[in-house]
């Protein structure tokens, strides 16, 4: 247990130095922009060594592809170029202590055309000038793309690999056509797998040379083919890292001996100087051990697409280098929070490629980045020290989406200042960090095998997902399953509304108007929502196999457990705890709509079921007096509203939707587990979908995640209740409940007090009763705030927002997404109650 | 026979005519195409759309370095089948056919024309309304249909009529 040293946790004495301002300016200032470097050299490669023509490429063919692309991809140590709003180009200075950067822009959108990649392919000219984020690109970069790299690609990415098995006898198209109809359920392994965390540790403490001699040592001494191939491809991987590291040493040596200006002289020079030390060599010092993590960051995102891939607890990686750096007066505290800066602004230096129907679907989203603070180590004792609050500060001062940071609290063993800082920081920021519940996160990871000790050292994953680091493969992500559609299947017999009467889906499990019970109709839902999840796991393991053909990640496996150990890659199942996750998207919807039919239905037969039906068929309209009653939670129950009978519904649902997954079985023999956050689906999926029993209107958003249905849940103690009592072993894979607090404009103490007291309510565990809530995050913003932004977006261009799980910058959001946060409920924290409000209509899309 | 003909066309017609006088006549042809942008759509948006980029295939090579080295099935046909037009592209010529043929690396089923051309020159996330509205349902190899949504606006560009 490290003890806490500083004076002031809050460490309101540093703000940004002269340097981190700079850097920061000009962060917000840029657009981002293609980059073709990687999709360039990767072709380039691939055409030499016959990769396009073969039927399975080994790992040592894709190590030697990288290592290839390390050793000459162009060496920036200092970025001079950016483009602004309306694509003007501007120059600057970079005085940034970390060289090397994700792509050769200076925010870049790296493009993977293994992947999705080739879907900017049509509006290539056009993307410049689109309404939402666009992305700069020059016209001999589009021609390129166009001419000699993207056409190599189309019959190569995983996605048409994929249907390329299924047609030849892998008998999957079904399962394809499907998941295009993009209603049910969305399988996110041809954009990626990435949701995961890399062990920093070990190359932190013995250098990439220390893993090569190992991985060396481990080749000589077993027979097997196959591990003398995987380590051969580590060494070779990371020979590139070096490589790479060396000639940015080289390239800041060059760029010193121009620079006339003493300090900005200075500064490359000792870039230079750790360059030439770390990743190569171990970490000697705090700023050794920060560039070690950035020059590895870089490289696995060579590697692996920038979707998810998290940074874990770097307060607990980098502590060791910190103190003794601190002792010895190597550093300052200022130094301290100056090096995290602009390591943070390192990260963000990317944003995913998206596509213009993207944007509709996950507009505004960055890299989640996911970094995780505090909580308990692995014997479970106070892991929060004074690293931790150095890189809250930073947090706190920069206000970024990425890295997107999560604080871990352990109720009774971190201190309550602790969780009265991760409040503040809230208010202050308005959106930063979501809070996560130790006890119940634990209990929900050790419910699905892990130890108490690989639990305790969870971090989290993309958006909220827990999982323990270095160790856990879990492609937390896989699946974005759409539960009201498995509503809608048992509405209407096996069929949808969006894909229409005529079109038998799934399978018929009756007609509804025709049921007896309440039972019943749970039975028939429970059949329908198990055939979804048949094939939504299917295709993920099919489309899991073609990435064991085509896409082993040698980079990646050698900073985690359980690859070197078995000698085998991480998608073999080279980790020591491999999974797969689903994100479940419209709980609160479907658990309401459950519950008006129990009680509006069958207990109180206000109406027949097929008038309930007509009413939905026609979106209330003409039952306007019924659609009355369903949203009034006094009369039909709500979940949020601590009503047993929606309790009871709730825990149903998430208890099915648990073991349905578990007891599927993902391509690396590991297991499936489920999670409750939606990023943005909920508004995607929700344009897709007709009027629901729930009274919810065609064509509006779902709930976010776990959280209660927008003005469903009037009380706050209620909601948080509603939530907390839902036991944690069922929602292994994460829960995203988003609330919005209005700021106080009186007394700020009072409210940081109330702010924290919800928090450690919802916690809470009631005497073991029940786990508490997993995870909890705030907008700290009134309505009419985000309603001026919306409609005068350069009013507040840097506003951040909790997505459901992500950070964004509220400008970026599509119009649907931005009614969202501004439909949810909002809470009043001196009363603990809503402020009323009406939904504001659905925008009218953009022409 | 027809087929070596208008191959021997292709090969020959941009070493006789510069670039420029190309464009003009493209431009020229494709007024009728940008009437169907502009304004209201018809039936024969398609037929259109395939003729000039016939069109330009033939008159630029620049244009045609599109199709170079580039094999490909195009089959667009309406929900109710009534039209199948199928564009096939073999190594740098392309021909179109109304006929039934067998085989296609991707299949666009349009409800109707205004459909489909919002389908391709979609712009602010229209793509996303044609999947929402089921008016465009897409089968096979999406990779192509990125090709030929990238060559059509290319089209777009190179006879500048704005979509």
């Amino acid at each position: 247990m490290a003890k806490i040293t500083l004076n002031d946790i809050s460490l309101n004495d540093y703000g940004l130095t002269d340097r981190v301002q700079q850097l920061r300016k000009n962060y917000f200032r840029a657009m981002p922009e293609l980059c073709i470097e990687r999709p360039r050299l990767i072709t380039q490669h691939s055409l030499e060594h016959g990769l396009f023509e073969k039927d399975r490429i080994s790992i040592l063919d894709k190590a030697k592809l990288y290592r290839y692309v390390l050793e000459n991809r162009t060496p920036i140590v200092r970025h001079t170029k950016g483009y602004e709003k309306g694509m003007k180009l501007f120059e600057f200075k970079e005085p940034t202590l970390f060289a090397g950067s994700t792509t050769s822009k200076f925010k870049g959108v790296p493009i993977y055309p293994e992947f999705l990649g080739l879907t900017i392919w049509p509006e290539l000219w056009t993307i410049s000038e689109r309404s939402s984020n666009p992305f700069h690109i020059t016209d001999k970069e589009i021609e390129e793309l166009n001419y000699d790299i993207f056409p190599h690609w189309m019959d190569k990415n995983i996605l048409e690999l994929a249907r390329a098995w299924c047609a030849n006898g892998g008998k999957c198209l079904p399962l394809m056509k499907l998941h295009e109809r993009m209603v049910f359920f969305l399988a996110s392994k041809p954009e990626c797998i990435s949701h995961t965390i890399p062990d920093f540790s070990k190359a932190i403490r013995i250098g990439l040379r220390g893993i090569i001699n190992e991985a060396k040592e481990k080749k000589s001494k077993t027979t097997e083919p196959s591990k003398q191939e995987f380590y051969e491809a580590i060494c070779e991987a990371l020979e590139g890292i070096i490589t790479y590291s060396k000639r940015l040493a080289s390239a800041a040596e060059s760029l010193a001996d121009q620079e006339s200006d003493s300090q900005l002289r200075q500064d490359l020079l000792e870039i230079a100087s750790v360059y030439r030390n770390v990743p190569e060599f171990p970490a000697a010092t705090f700023r050794e051990g920060l560039t070690t993590i950035w020059v590895v960051w870089t490289s696995v995102h060579l590697e692996n697409p920038n979707v998810g891939l998290s940074l874990g607890r770097l307060d607990q990686v980098l502590y060791d280098l910190y103190r003794k750096d601190i002792d010895k007066g190597i550093i300052s505290l200022k130094d301290a929070i100056e090096l995290v800066c602009c390591l943070w602004l390192k990260i963000g230096d990317h944003v995913p490629t998206m596509p213009e129907t993207g944007e509709q679907l996950f507009g505004g989203t960055g890299s989640n980045q996911a970094i995780t603070f505090g909580g308990v180590d692995m014997d479970g004792s106070d892991a929060v020290n004074d690293l931790t609050y150095v890189m809250l500060r930073a947090t706190e001062l920069l206000k970024l989406r990425d890295p997107n940071p999560n604080a871990r609290y352990y109720q009774g063993i971190n201190s309550k200042d602790y969780l009265r800082r991760l409040c503040e920081i809230n208010i202050k920021t308005g959106a930063i960090p979501a809070i996560h519940n130790d006890k119940a996160v634990i209990s929900a990871l050790t419910s699905k095998g892990e130890t108490a000790e690989q639990a305790r050292d969870y971090g989290v994953i993309g958006c909220v997902e827990p999982g323990s680091s270095g160790r856990f493969y879990g492609h937390t992500g896989a699946i974005l399953l759409n539960l009201t559609s498995a509503l809608e299947l048992t509405l209407f017999n096996g069929r949808h509304r969006h894909t229409g009467m005529d079109l038998l889906i799934s399978m018929e499990t009756g007609d509804p108007t025709s049921f007896k019970t309440f039972d019943e109709f749970k039975s028939a839902f429970e059949t329908q929502t198990q055939w979804l999840v048949d094939q939504a796991v299917e295709l993920n393991n099919v489309f899991g196999k073609i990435h064991q053909r085509y896409y082993s990640t040698p980079i990646l496996s050698a900073f985690f457990e359980g690859p070197m150990e078995k000698g085998k890659d991480l998608i073999e199942g080279g980790a020591v705890i491999n999974a797969s996750g689903a994100a479940i998207i419209g709980l609160g919807d479907v658990s309401d709509s459950l519950s008006a039919i129990q009680k509006v239905v069958y207990e109180d037969k206000f109406v027949t079921f097929g008038q309930l039906m007509d009413a939905i068929q026609n979106n209330f309209k003409g039952y306007e007096k019924l659609r009355t009653r369903i949203l009034d939670p006094s009369r039909t129950p709500k979940y949020g509203n601590e009503d047993p009978i929606s309790e009871t519904n709730t825990e149903w649902i998430i208890k099915m939707l648990d073991k349905a997954f578990d007891e599927k079985e993902n391509y690396r023999d590991g297991k499936y587990r489920a999670g409750y956050w939606s990023m943005t689906m909920h508004a995607g999926f929700g344009r897709l979908t007709m009027a629901l029993p729930s009274g919810r209107a065609a064509r509006e958003n779902f709930t976010s995640g776990i959280t209660p249905v927008s003005a469903e849940a009037p009380e706050l103690t209620k909601a948080l209740n509603s939530v907390a009592n839902l036991p944690s072993k069922y929602l292994s894979s994460g829960v995203a409940l988003n609330l919005k607090y209005t700021p106080s404009s009186q007394d700020k103490q009072e409210m940081l007090d109330d702010f924290a007291a919800s928090v450690e309510g919802y916690f809470d565990d009631a005497g073991g009763t029940r786990n508490g809530g997993m995870e909890i995050q705030f907008n700290v913003i009134d309505r009419q705030a985000l309603l001026d932004i919306m409609n005068n977006p350069a009013s507040n261009s840097e506003l951040l927002v909790r997505v459901s799980g992500y950070t964004a910058y509220f400008k970026d959001l599509n119009p649907q997404m931005q009614k969202e946060i501004i439909d949810r409920t909002e809470y009043l924290l001196s009363t603990g109650t809503m402020i009323p409000y009406e939904l504001l209509p659905i925008p009218e899309r953009r022409r | 026979m027809l087929k070596i003909i208008r191959q021997k066309v292709f090969d020959v017609m941009p070493s006789l005519l510069s670039e420029k006088v190309g464009l003009i006549i493209s431009r020229l042809f494709g007024k009728k195409l940008a009437r169907e942008i502009d304004d209201q759509v018809t039936d024969k948006f398609l037929e259109l759309l395939l003729n000039a980029l016939d069109l330009s295939f033939t008159l630029s090579s620049d244009f045609r370095r599109n199709i170079q080295n580039f094999k490909g099935r195009y089959l667009f046909t309406t929900s109710d089948k009534s039209a199948e037009t199928y564009a096939v592209f073999n190594n740098g010529s392309m021909m179109v056919y109304d006929k039934q043929m067998n085989g296609w690396n991707v299949k666009v089923t349009f409800k109707d024309t205004p459909a489909l051309k919002q389908f391709i020159f979609s712009r602010n996330q229209d793509i996303l309304d044609s999947l929402l509205t089921n008016t465009v349902e897409v089968d096979g190899n999406l990779n192509y249909l990125y090709k030929f949504g990238f060559m059509s606006r290319d089209l777009m560009r190179r006879l500048g009529i704005q979509y």
